[in-house]
């Protein structure tokens, strides 16, 4: 059985404590900065990593974070577990009956809040991967535009939750009408995103290709409807008999891994069975709110802060920087966004101004374009130029949104 | 079929009464709820049959009529075939109907649930206020607790209203009027990063601001010799209010008919009425405030 040795366990310790502590430190500053956090967590991460600390004092980054032992193995088997987590608590928060219950400015502001991104990311990938630095055989350029599409589709609900609940905006129709809207684009992109891994390696015909996308429907279809019922029966009789909170903690993460590890088995990907999973499990009314809570509290402290500093670790920011690809990708991101999502907003009964504050409330990407983007990095997808550019592109729409909507938003005029 | 009676009518008095009936077992519980509800609203009565209508079928009901003591003037029996649903909610359009009571099960299994009982999708397809009783009895038992949802509708006054009509006509002395307050992704966004005083004001804040809204709601009302209750209960709107009057024993529970018609997805992601229409926690109002 592979183990890590005295020193390696060591090792692993030090480097976890080190990411966990100065990722606080660092959150901490973001927040009364009034910044999205995970700007924190990269932030220290990029610090800590080759980009800075690896450039100065080499030895000091590799007594830290000596990533090319076996500690690196075990780093990045604790990043992808996180990966997971983040997903599942992600698609926890979506719920189906909020979407519903905003009716079609809801569902005009999802759609063309992704159909109009998702094009233009596609578009510019396509015809002109040569602004991205990309040369590519004709089907690794189909899946790396499809990419780029889900890319600027794509919307952060923990970002945007926060950034409306800071400008009081929240318990107003738009709102309420953004929440859903990124609900809905979160489960479109990552369904989207799964089918781009599925169909990665090359010689797929096109049964195979449909038989994937029947999987990832079927399978989503299934655990919101049967799954989610028998979850709806289990729940009470798990938080009553079972102990408290550690029953129905252990049995949700457990239905977390077994999902993810079942899409994974598909072909898919283990972040869209943790994603699935999220939802059948928060969306259940039964489930209590306390322990909606503690899952939230686990994940967001002690597995996002793991996930979000690893990233620096293991790029090189600096030498990765390309301004014209991070400016082209930021131009991409604001006008797809800015477009899609006001123009939806607009049919669906908001006034310009306020159409124009949901495309900059939809704008913001934050954490979960950042995983998505180094999913697509494992996967080979993209590189390390895009990447960094998709992260910088992430924090910049995040950082954005809450001064743009403070502007053009007044929460004194409640919608509802 | 006079339909502009029928738009912007005020929810309340019950003029007309109408009870859908089916010859099942319960047949002589609702007629016994029926009289009750005439009687006490002084409303006329119309008693619809959607079905087939045979010798058999109307000596028994000829008998349960005579036996309860209808008022012949007051009441009307209309037999008609054709679907039950679509019969019933046409015959309610074209008679001015201001509340239809029917029976209904607590719960119904779920291929039922999914495919739509003929009460529940009347419940969600009425251009009138609707009663449903989950236990009717041949000694219809007294209401006395009812609580409503004070959701921030433009509906919700004429729910209020409606109830105040309604609890005056069955002498109860007070009303509850449930505040839901559900804050979606409110646990991930404090996860995220919030000091425990941050939250606190928020929570603090926002059921101030809910509370204003509702207090705003009842002062448009008119309610003297009522007492009205104002409670808050967290979680999703629809399941928050019905998990309340099932564990507190209410006798009621008064909502604002949907804003939009409910179909087979709403069930698929049950929200709002349909948590209450999936599992009845007590007799239930919805009312058609046609606005």
């Amino acid at each position: 059985m592979f183990k890590l040795n005295h020193t390696e366990f060591i090792g692993l310790l030090v480097a976890m404590g080190t990411m966990l502590i100065l990722a606080r430190l660092s959150s901490e500053l973001a927040r009364r900065l009034r910044i999205p956090i995970v700007a924190g967590e990269i932030f220290i991460g990029i610090v800590l990593g080759p980009s800075i600390l690896g450039e100065f004092s080499s030895s000091t980054f590799n007594f830290l974070f000596p990533l090319k032992s076996n500690v690196g193995i075990a780093l990045d088997g604790i990043t992808q577990l996180s990966a997971v987590l983040l997903l599942f608590i992600a698609g926890m928060e979506v719920q189906m009956q909020l979407v519903l219950r905003q009716g079609k400015a809801a569902v005009y502001t999802s759609f063309l809040g992704m159909v109009i991104p998702f094009f233009i990311g596609w578009y510019f990938a396509f015809y002109f991967p040569n602004f991205f630095g990309m040369q590519f055989k004709d089907d690794e350029k189909f899946l790396f535009s499809l990419f780029m599409g889900t890319a600027m589709s794509i919307s952060a609900l923990p970002v945007i939750a926060k950034i409306l609940m800071d400008t009081n905006l929240f318990r107003t129709k738009l709102g309420m009408v953004i929440i859903a809207s990124a609900m809905l684009n979160d489960l479109v992109g990552w369904l989207i995103f799964s089918l781009i891994i599925s169909l990665m390696g090359t010689g797929k015909s096109w049964s195979v290709i449909l038989l994937d996308i029947s999987i990832i429907i079927g399978y989503g279809v299934f655990m919101l409807t049967v799954g989610k019922k028998l979850i709806d029966k289990s729940l009470p009789w798990i938080q009553k008999k079972l102990s408290w909170p550690g029953g129905v903690l252990s049995l949700s993460l457990g239905v977390c891994f077994f999902s993810a590890a079942l899409t994974e088995r598909l072909g898919i990907h283990a972040v869209l069975g943790a994603f699935i999973a999220g939802i059948a499990i928060g969306d259940s009314v039964k489930l209590n709110e306390k322990a909606r809570e503690i899952i939230h509290q686990f994940i967001s402290n002690v597995f996002a802060p793991l996930f979000f500093v690893s990233i620096g670790l293991k790029i090189n920011f600096v030498e990765n920087f390309n301004l014209n690809i991070t400016l082209i990708i930021l131009v991409i991101a604001y006008s797809g966004k800015l477009i899609g999502a006001s123009l939806g907003a607009k049919l669906g009964g908001f006034s310009n101004k306020e159409s124009l504050a949901v495309g900059f409330g939809l704008n913001a990407r934050g954490a979960m374009e950042i995983i998505l983007g180094t999913l697509a990095l494992e996967a080979g997808l993209i590189n390390e130029v895009i990447f960094v550019a998709l992260v910088i592109m992430a924090l910049v729409t995040s950082i954005t949104s809450g001064s743009a909507l403070k502007w053009l938003a007044n929460p004194r005029e409640k919608i509802v | 079929m006079d339909v502009f009676k029928l738009k912007k009518r005020s929810s309340y008095p019950f003029e007309t009464i109408a009870v859908a009936f089916a010859f099942s077992p319960r047949l002589e519980n609702l007629l016994y709820e029926a009289k009750h509800y005439a009687d006490t609203f002084k409303s006329n009565l119309i008693l619809i049959h959607a079905g087939e209508k045979d010798l058999k079928k109307e000596e028994t009901f000829d008998t349960l009529f005579n036996q309860i003591g209808f008022n012949k003037v007051k009441t009307k029996v209309i037999w008609m075939n054709g679907d039950p649903t679509e019969t019933i909610l046409d015959l309610c359009k074209l008679n001015i109907v201001d509340l239809l009571i029917l029976g209904a099960l607590e719960k119904e299994n779920l291929y039922k649930y999914y495919v739509g009982s003929i009460a529940r999708n009347i419940s969600r397809r009425a251009k009138c206020s609707v009663l449903l009783l989950t236990s009717p009895s041949v000694a219809p038992k007294k209401i006395k607790k009812v609580v409503l949802n004070g959701t921030d509708n433009a509906k919700t006054v004429h729910t209020i209203n409606t109830s105040i009509y309604f609890a005056k006509a069955e002498k109860i002395k007070e009303l509850t009027i449930v505040q839901e307050i559900d804050m979606p992704t409110f646990t991930m966004t404090i996860a995220e990063g919030s000091t425990n005083s941050e939250v606190n004001k928020i929570k603090k804040d926002m059921l101030a601001e809910e509370s204003q809204k509702l207090h705003h709601l009842i002062d448009k009302c008119y309610c003297p010799d009522i007492l009205i209750n104002i409670k808050s209960v967290n979680g999703k709107p629809g399941y928050a209010i019905s998990n309340y009057a099932k564990t507190k024993n209410y006798d009621l529970l008064v909502i604002n008919s949907p804003d939009s018609q409910l179909g087979f997805f709403d069930r698929i992601f049950t929200h709002d009425t349909e948590y209450i229409l999936a599992d009845l926690p007590c007799n239930l109002l919805i009312v058609h405030s046609r606005v």
